[in-house]
């Protein structure tokens, strides 16, 4: 069983750079507080590094797409053929050459879908929902980190985030 | 480096969504007129027939096909800017990247509206579609036209989905900064994004994704649009170097459009912190290169006709430099190959009315070089009993400065309703962050 939690607090504070929040977060991580999120205005990879972050497995919608696309646009190109066996140009009926690019153009058409759903489905998208919970907290230009605190912890967190930087600190 | 901090980047690009001044709505009126003009000669044509176009026997292909292949060249850079250079980490191509996707996403709409004006019966479009006409007859896949509908279809639909989901974070910038009924419309198409170290993470990747896909797609579009000609048996047209000529050509042509486009906008918008002289000025480089191998394609052609001995063949290429179109074969080589090589020079480069003219030149003499491959092929057949001439006529000009006008038409809606530069890319390269693709 996990121990019972008490009541938890939870600070967000505000850095200017990138490099002052991933090295919020590295100090974080040596402490028993959690990060629960970080927000940040563009993509940032030391903080992504910081936070030891797996990589995305949107890849694997991708290259499903990708494969599934492949086999339609050939078997598409090939079933059509078949409809009437008409030779073409002196060409088989079922040509590999030109039934391939047929394929290859469904192969990037269905991989680009299954990346589309792959984003959609990792990022929980639309989530309007989360843009109601952070808006009243959120700065569109400097990069927060959402800590969370027993809440006697709450002074010491505050102080924490201002030691490392933190130009702001708002109670959530 | 912009030397600009979030604050003023997020302001200057804003500071383009304000409301426009009547110059802007007398552009708007102007544009929508030429609009018109195309969209009257074209139901002019569905009515009278097709008929009314100068194409004839034997020069069956003229400007409506000329106009598609010129338009999924323009498209080409767009890609070339957004992906490639991505993926090359050429972070100079940021300012410009996002009006460059756009006007991939313009350009591939119009030229998929060229071979629905090529039909004349326009209503037979489905022909095209996988699906069985009355007699259960389907698509020949072995033809380079249907290569074609798939190449175009999927470049259009790619291009759509990577313009969107590019401009994702940009989206919440406005919803954020916005009230009423703009802030409620970007809520709605910015889908939620708040920006956490998990979007990100998934952005970021898929990002990357959608560059390397769009980057073999790109090349493979305009190689499939080459193979229309190449494929066939066309003196001039039926040969090996066509793919990588008509990608470089693309390239070429699409480069000198986002000159031509970005000149104007930075200076009506004040971009010139962010579009700087020097992004202008690596367009011009990579012009250079392009223009390099377009003018030895030319040569090549050249070479190839003369070496083979081919009698067809050379009596192809001696029409083109001193038969009846050789006015517009000459413009094509020195505004393409010539013309280009001036930007050697340092101070042609820096200086930004010669590099407009300059551009607009490139993107003339692109039309032409497309004008000159198709119409004196078929003209100058193997029988000299079927050779023959073509001009377009009223309608066809019409048309053409409908699609013109329609492409900067939808241009400058975009750059009053959305950031026409990318607000997160240019914080990636002021000192913060490291890219989308990182």
């Amino acid at each position: 069983m996990e121990p019972a939690m008490g009541p938890e607090k939870s600070i967000l504070g505000f850095f200017p750079s990138e490099d002052r929040a991933a090295h919020a977060i590295l100090a974080l991580r040596g402490t028993s507080w959690s990060v629960k999120k970080v927000l940040s205005p563009v993509p940032g990879p030391k903080i992504f590094d910081a936070l030891n972050l797996r990589k995305s497995r949107i890849g694997y919608f991708t290259l499903a797409g990708g494969v599934i696309g492949f086999f339609t646009g050939f078997a598409l190109a090939a079933f059509t053929a078949l409809q009437w066996e008409l030779i073409v140009g002196g060409k088989p009926v079922v040509s590999l050459v030109p039934f391939f690019i047929v394929g290859f153009e469904f192969t990037i058409l269905f991989a680009v879908f299954g990346n589309v759903a792959g984003l959609i489905h990792q990022m929980k998208l639309p989530d309007y929902k989360g843009l109601v919970e952070l808006d009243p907290y959120r700065d569109v230009n400097r990069f927060g980190i959402l800590s969370s605190c027993p809440l006697e912890e709450e002074g010491s967190l505050i102080a924490f985030f201002k030691e490392h930087g933190a130009e702001e600190t708002i109670i959530v | 480096m912009t030397g600009m901090t979030f604050q003023e980047i997020d302001a200057r690009v804003l500071k383009t969504l304000e409301p426009p001044s009547k110059r802007y709505w007398i552009a708007v009126t102007l544009l929508f007129s030429g609009v018109l003009v195309g969209a009257g000669s074209w139901a002019y044509q569905i009515y009278k027939g097709v008929g009314v176009a100068g194409m004839n026997n034997p020069v069956a292909w003229g400007t409506y096909l000329i106009n598609f292949v010129f338009w999924v060249g323009i498209a080409h850079s767009g890609t070339l800017i957004s992906a490639i250079l991505h993926l090359l980490r050429a972070s100079w191509r940021n300012p410009i990247a996002r009006a460059a996707e756009t006007m991939t996403v313009f350009a591939v709409c119009i030229a998929g509206l060229f071979p629905f004006i090529h039909l004349g019966r326009v209503w037979m479009v489905f022909y095209m579609l996988p699906v069985p006409n009355q007699r259960n007859l389907w698509q020949n896949f072995q033809s380079p036209l249907m290569f074609d509908v798939v190449a175009i279809s999927t470049y259009l639909t790619v291009s759509i989905l990577f313009w969107y989901t590019g401009m994702l974070p940009d989206l919440a910038v406005v919803r954020d900064r916005s009230e009423g009924l703009r802030k409620k419309i970007f809520t709605l198409i910015s889908l939620g994004w708040t920006g956490t170290h998990e979007q990100w993470r998934h952005y970021t990747r898929a990002y990357l994704f959608f560059a390397a896909l769009a980057t073999p797609l790109v090349i493979s579009v305009h190689s499939v649009v080459s193979w229309d000609f190449a494929l066939g048996i066309v003196p001039g047209w039926h040969t090996t170097i066509f793919a990588p000529y008509f990608v470089a050509g693309a390239i070429h042509s699409g480069l000198a459009m986002v000159i031509t486009l970005m000149i104007p906008v930075r200076r009506i918008f004040g971009y010139e912190k962010l579009i700087t002289p020097g992004v202008l000025e690596n367009v011009a480089k990579t012009i250079i290169l392009t223009g390099l191998i377009v003018g030895f394609a030319y040569a090549t052609e050249f070479f190839m006709a003369w070496y083979s001995q081919n009698p067809v063949e050379m009596e192809v290429f001696r029409f083109r430099a001193a038969g009846h179109y050789a006015p517009g074969f000459w413009i094509m080589v020195f505004c393409n190959a010539i013309l280009p090589l001036f930007l050697f020079l340092k101070s042609v480069r820096r200086s930004i009315p010669i590099l407009f003219a300059v551009s607009i030149l490139i993107n003339i003499g692109m039309w032409f070089e497309r004008f000159i491959i198709i119409v004196t092929s078929v003209g100058r057949d193997f029988i000299p009993y079927s050779w023959g001439l073509y001009s377009p006529t009223l309608v066809e000009f019409g048309i053409m400065l409908g699609s013109f006008s329609l492409f900067f038409f939808l241009f400058i809606l975009f750059v009053k309703h959305l950031p026409s530069v990318s607000m997160t890319e240019m914080k990636e390269i002021s000192g913060h962050g490291a890219g989308h693709g990182s």
